[in-house]
């Protein structure tokens, strides 16, 4: 570590001597007609055969020698612009890019962006453009941005209407989910039948699988990076839709004389409307719905500093009567302030407030009840310089802090006007994490991203930190010894080297060989041992009983495009991970509002490797990808399948998915998906014995998993109809709006999500008889659902 | 974890979505395995004969009468060591009874019990400790007014105070006119006063949910909900102590078998063996299933003799 340290700061010094010959161009790049930052747009010089690419606030920076250039600067799905600049010292160059025409326009899923996947040292990454995401067809024809990344190679889901996704074989918990740079707790509206993230507000999308720059931590699977718009800031915009499930507006454009930006973007759910005759059975005061409201403002204070406001809230909402009832929801805010410090040296610093928390409540007086409130926050501050140092070297490095507090349960119940308080101690936690990582281009072929970050967790007071027994694995563990802690004292303390490391080596053109390696730790561990992970799952932080969990990846790559235009593109990826002190349950385990959870956990290895094939055709009226996943994901824990590896339950062996769009006329086109999956391991009993009446299945090997349930495949369509753009009388329409009509399982495939076993519903068996078993198949959704939704932009 | 409310919750998003969602009853291929011991021992001291079932696991879906073990030698010692004797009756049953004489019941509050089988050539043992049991207090009734879709329901509720040392755990077993309410879901626990451990709701009224979980709420052959209890029916609701490792049996019993289904199964644990207390004397020998438990028990019944008996509600 120190001898790299000494690299990166004599490679500065060294290039600070050459300065006086060289010059730096630098700016942003936007789009023409709202002036949104274009993130990932390359700007090329062809004469050197260099370049670069805007980084997430559009600003890109390079350092040439002292001469005459013409620059080429380009984004998909825009006119590329050439500009020629007399760089005889330092320039300012900003450029607006104009959007094609619709017909023109590109469906994209990238590493980046012109500068095809082969051309980066980025691996693992999927980009996905937000016109992308509202192409593919959704369930209830609602535009899903969790949904559409499952269309991706390496992205799994345990079963429809399960939330969150499991990438490369990790858990769901796994996954660090930010919007704006700030962590979404939990990403899943109605359980898991739709994602967050409200697609009007959202700009851009990019799932690292792999290959997580060092800047990144606190989860060992993925990031998923959403970023939203800054808002229209030449021209007040309107965008919204009327959809089976939500109905939506937006509303964007500038403030203050054009120095700024703004939108604020609400979904809210129709849930209530249709359930309203059953909620009606149970009583007044019943609240059905979940609602979204998404706001960010921007504001230029000169050339050289901007600050960013951006906002989300949403809650999902249960209320049977006005005091029973369940309701969830996440907050964030993200404070950002871009300051360019001098050509060449790039600094953004955020600060980010972010909560998720559940209340339940049940009973209808103050005599009985139950009231349980559950929550996790953090306040996050962010430093994070962008030095680049020369066309072949762009440093990275800062720092990160994270402050939490869990309030596990803030609880109390009643019984006949009794009341007790059964609320648990809060956690506090600091999490940080320094970093610092350089992207070089060490020759014409050959490009690599190396960095470390170190991170670093502790646990303060007042708490009482618990040491519990050792037992037999699998059986629950109890305290011996209660230890008490004084505020502010430090109760554990874990740090962690994170190395991470890529490489790309260009064959020619055409293709490319990638590999990489990070480290990856997490110390905030999401407790769930249902099937489908649901929103009262607690998150749980590191302590002296819970170490953290620790991932490593390896991965590497085959990157291609092929076609006279490069029209398409292939890759092949194999990754192999393996992860340490995984969290796992003891049988009969109590999560919630249990002050000993700690005594119920185990801890396991997990190991995932698989290779992903992946196949693009970019342009043309009929284009759209394969995606086809070959994966193993398993676990080890002692205690649990005679402590032997066994599948985790969302592991699939085959994972095929095909998209594609078709524009049938200027006005029609179509899209369609269809997905093929192995069926998920679950466990069948051996046998069954029946104690007091009850029929008790059985498993007489103690194995987990041991079956399969059938395969998976799905065909969904959707047709989007654009509205007439001249009007009767021959003038251009301002507005414009578009219906999509859709069909979810077109062919209404029963596909099964569990098997589960069960004794029959009578109560007393018939004379002579036992009672019966059964096993019963669930789909979740066991039919074709059509939709339809009208949008609209003025 | 208050399980009603979750299951009040699971009920509404099932409605939404069991439009959509559906079953199917399936016969899948199992593993084969090798039937072991499996044993029924749940004793009370209730003033009747008592019985211990011996029995063996059977494939699982094998819907005969599980095959009793004959010829075992079933004895229960506790901790002053007094034997009580249980004889196979009929021979061939798998049932080891204990017939108590004269006035005599089975055990005393406080102590250890150590169960002892001999069969097929192995020994198991199993030890558990009795506790006790408060009085119920009394029933009431009440009626919960129906609407368009759902009829009036007249609810019955029990009345017990938890005594206030913590960790008494209980099992709440109701007849309605007689026949035992058995379903997986109808199985009714409780830690102290209320369901999970943790000793805070001790010595209290037991909670609202518990008082009230002793309603049915079966369907007739519509698919529409019946009132738990009607004008003529009578309920009787009986207080089991359980150990604490039977109370967690009982819990893990629920978590595996109680499953209704649809969307539910969408948080359900995965299938895992339940726990177990009768273990092979010899480590490496035969294993066993099976659960041993000594209950101290009270009961009270009430008939819903007419509209009169319901409570007035304020």
């Amino acid at each position: 570590m120190r001898y790299q340290f000494f690299v990166f700061i004599s490679a500065i010094l060294s290039f600070s001597v050459f300065a006086q010959e060289k010059a730096t161009l630098s700016g942003y790049v936007k789009d023409a007609s709202n002036g949104e930052a274009l993130i990932g747009a390359t700007v090329y010089i062809r004469s050197l055969n260099t370049g670069t690419t805007t980084n997430v606030y559009g600003f890109y920076s390079l350092t040439l020698s002292r001469g005459n250039y013409e620059v080429e600067i380009s984004y998909v799905g825009y006119s590329p612009q050439k500009q020629s600049v007399d760089l005889q010292g330092n320039v300012r160059l900003d450029i607006e890019l104009n959007p094609q025409s619709n017909e023109l326009q590109e469906v994209v899923i990238t590493g980046t962006t012109e500068r095809s996947m082969v051309e980066t040292v980025e691996m693992s990454v999927n980009k996905i453009d937000i016109a992308t995401i509202s192409k593919i067809p959704a369930f209830l024809g609602e535009v899903d941005v969790i949904k559409s990344l499952q269309q991706l190679p390496g992205v799994a889901t345990v079963g429809e209407g399960a939330s969150g996704f499991n990438v490369r074989g990790g858990n769901v918990g796994q996954n660090l989910i930010l919007l704006d740079e700030a962590t979404v707790y939990n990403s899943s509206h109605l359980l898991g039948f739709f994602s967050v993230f409200n697609p009007d507000a959202v700009k851009d999308v990019k799932l690292y699988k792999g290959a997580v720059p060092a800047q990144y931590g606190g989860r060992i699977s993925s990031l998923l990076d959403v970023r939203m718009k800054e808002g229209n800031n030449k021209d007040y915009e309107w965008n919204g839709g009327v959809g089976t499930i939500f109905s939506r507006l937006a509303f964007e454009g500038p403030m203050l004389k054009n120095k700024g930006s703004f939108i604020v973007a609400g979904r809210r759910s129709y849930i209530d409307i249709l359930a309203r005759p059953f909620v009606d059975v149970l009583q007044d005061g019943a609240r059905l719905n979940f609602y979204d409201f998404t706001g960010k403002v921007n504001y230029n204070i000169n050339d050289r500093n901007r600050i960013y406001l951006s906002g989300y809230t949403g809650r999902d909402i249960f209320f049977f009567d006005k005091n029973q009832g369940f309701s969830w929801g996440n907050n964030t805010a993200t404070l950002r302030w871009n300051s360019i410090l001098n050509d060449r040296l790039f600094l953004n610093v955020s600060g980010i407030y972010s909560k998720y928390d559940y209340q339940l409540q049940f009973g209808e007086d103050d005599q009985d009840f139950f009231r349980w409130n559950s929550s996790i926050s953090n306040y996050t501050i962010k430093p994070n310089f962008s030095y680049f140092i020369s066309s072949n070297n762009e440093l990275s490095f800062g720092a990160e802090g994270i402050y939490y507090t869990f309030e596990p349960a803030n609880a109390s119940g009643a019984s006949a006007g009794d009341v007790v308080d059964i609320s648990l101690d809060r956690k506090y936690n600091l999490e940080t994490a320094v970093y610092i990582s350089n992207n070089q281009k060490v020759s014409k072929n050959l490009s690599l991203e190396y960095g470390i970050r170190y991170s670093n967790f502790w646990s303060y007071g007042p708490g009482n930190q618990y040491i519990y027994n050792d037992t037999t694995a699998g059986v629950r563990r109890t305290p011996i010894s209660v230890i008490p802690y004084e505020k502010g004292e430090a109760m554990s303390q874990y740090g962690t080297w994170e190395p991470r490391f890529s490489m790309m080596y260009q064959i020619n053109e055409n293709s490319s060989v990638k590999a990489s390696y990070i480290r990856m730790a997490q110390y905030l561990h999401l407790i769930s041992n249902t099937t489908a992970s649901n929103p009262l799952d607690v998150w749980t932080p590191t302590s002296n009983n819970i170490k953290p969990e620790i991932g490593d990846q390896y991965a590497a790559g085959y990157f291609r495009t092929l076609g006279s235009e490069k029209q398409f593109e292939f890759s092949i990826e194999a990754y192999y991970r393996n992860a340490k002190n995984q969290i796992d349950y003891i049988d009969g385990a109590d999560l919630l509002i249990n002050e000993f959870l700690e005594g119920d956990l185990l801890s396991g290895k997990g190991r995932a490797y698989g290779l992903e094939f992946y196949f693009q055709k970019k342009t043309g009226r009929l284009n759209g990808w394969i995606a086809y996943t070959l994966a193993r994901t398993e676990l080890q824990v002692e205690g649990i399948n005679r402590g032997e590896w066994y599948p985790a339950r969302f592991d699939q062996t085959h994972n095929l998915k095909l998209t594609g769009f078709y524009e049938l006329s200027k006005r029609w086109s179509l899209t369609g998906n269809f997905t093929l999956l192995s069926g998920t391991p679950t466990t069948f009993p051996t046998s069954r014995y029946i104690m007091q009446g009850i029929l008790i299945p059985y498993n007489a090997n103690d194995t987990r998993n041991n079956v399969r349930i059938p395969a998976f495949h799905r065909l969904d369509i959707s047709a989007r109809l654009e509205g007439k753009t001249v009007k009767k009388n021959g003038k251009v329409r301002k507005n414009t709006d578009y219906w999509v009509f859709g069909l979810y399982n077109v062919y209404g495939r029963k596909n099964p999500f569990s098997i589960y076993f069960a004794q029959s519903d009578e109560r007393i068996p018939p004379a002579g008889k036992s009672i019966e078993s059964q096993a019963k198949q669930l789909s979740i959704i066991g039919t074709v659902v059509p939709a339809i939704s009208y949008n609209f932009n003025f | 974890m208050n399980k009603s409310s979750l299951h009040i919750y699971l009920l509404v998003a099932a409605l939404m979505i069991s439009l959509l969602a559906c079953e199917t009853v399936i016969d899948p291929r199992l593993e084969e395995a090798e039937p072991i011991l499996a044993v029924d021992a749940w004793i009370t001291n209730k003033p009747e004969p008592q019985v211990i079932k011996v029995m063996k696991t059977q494939p699982y879906f094998d819907n005969s009468i599980p095959p009793g073990v004959s010829g075992a030698q079933v004895t229960v010692t506790d901790s002053n060591g007094k034997v009580y004797v249980f004889t196979e009756d009929p021979v061939g049953s798998g049932n080891y009874v204990w017939v108590p004489q004269g006035n005599e019941v089975f055990g005393e509050s406080g102590l250890t019990y150590t169960l002892a089988i001999e069969a097929e050539g192995e020994s198991y043992t199993a030890t558990t400790l009795m506790g006790s049991v408060p009085p119920v207090d009394s029933i009431t009734f009440r009626m919960e007014e129906g609407g368009q879709f759902i009829t009036d329901l007249y609810l019955a509720e029990f009345w017990a105070l938890d005594p206030p040392e913590p960790g008494n755990t209980y099992w709440i077993k109701t007849y309605k006119n007689g026949q035992l309410l058995n379903k997986p879901s109808e199985i009714l626990l409780a830690y102290d006063a209320s369901f999970t451990r943790g000793g805070a709701f001790s010595g209290i009224i037991f909670i609202a949910p518990i008082r009230t979980g002793i309603n049915p709420f079966d369907e007739d052959s519509n698919g529409e909900l019946l009132s738990p209890y009607a004008v003529g029916d009578s309920v009787y609701v009986e207080l089991n102590s359980l150990s604490e490792a039977s109370f967690d049996f009982l819990n893990q019993v629920i978590v595996q078998t109680d499953r209704p289904g649809g969307f539910s199964e969408l948080f359900a644990t995965p299938l895992a063996n339940v726990s177990t207390n009768i273990f092979n004397t010899n480590p490496n020998g035969k294993r066993a299933v099976g659960f041993f438990n000594v209950a101290s028990v009270s009961g009270l019944g009430r008939k819903f003799n007419s509209l009169d008996d319901l409570s007035k509600t304020d």
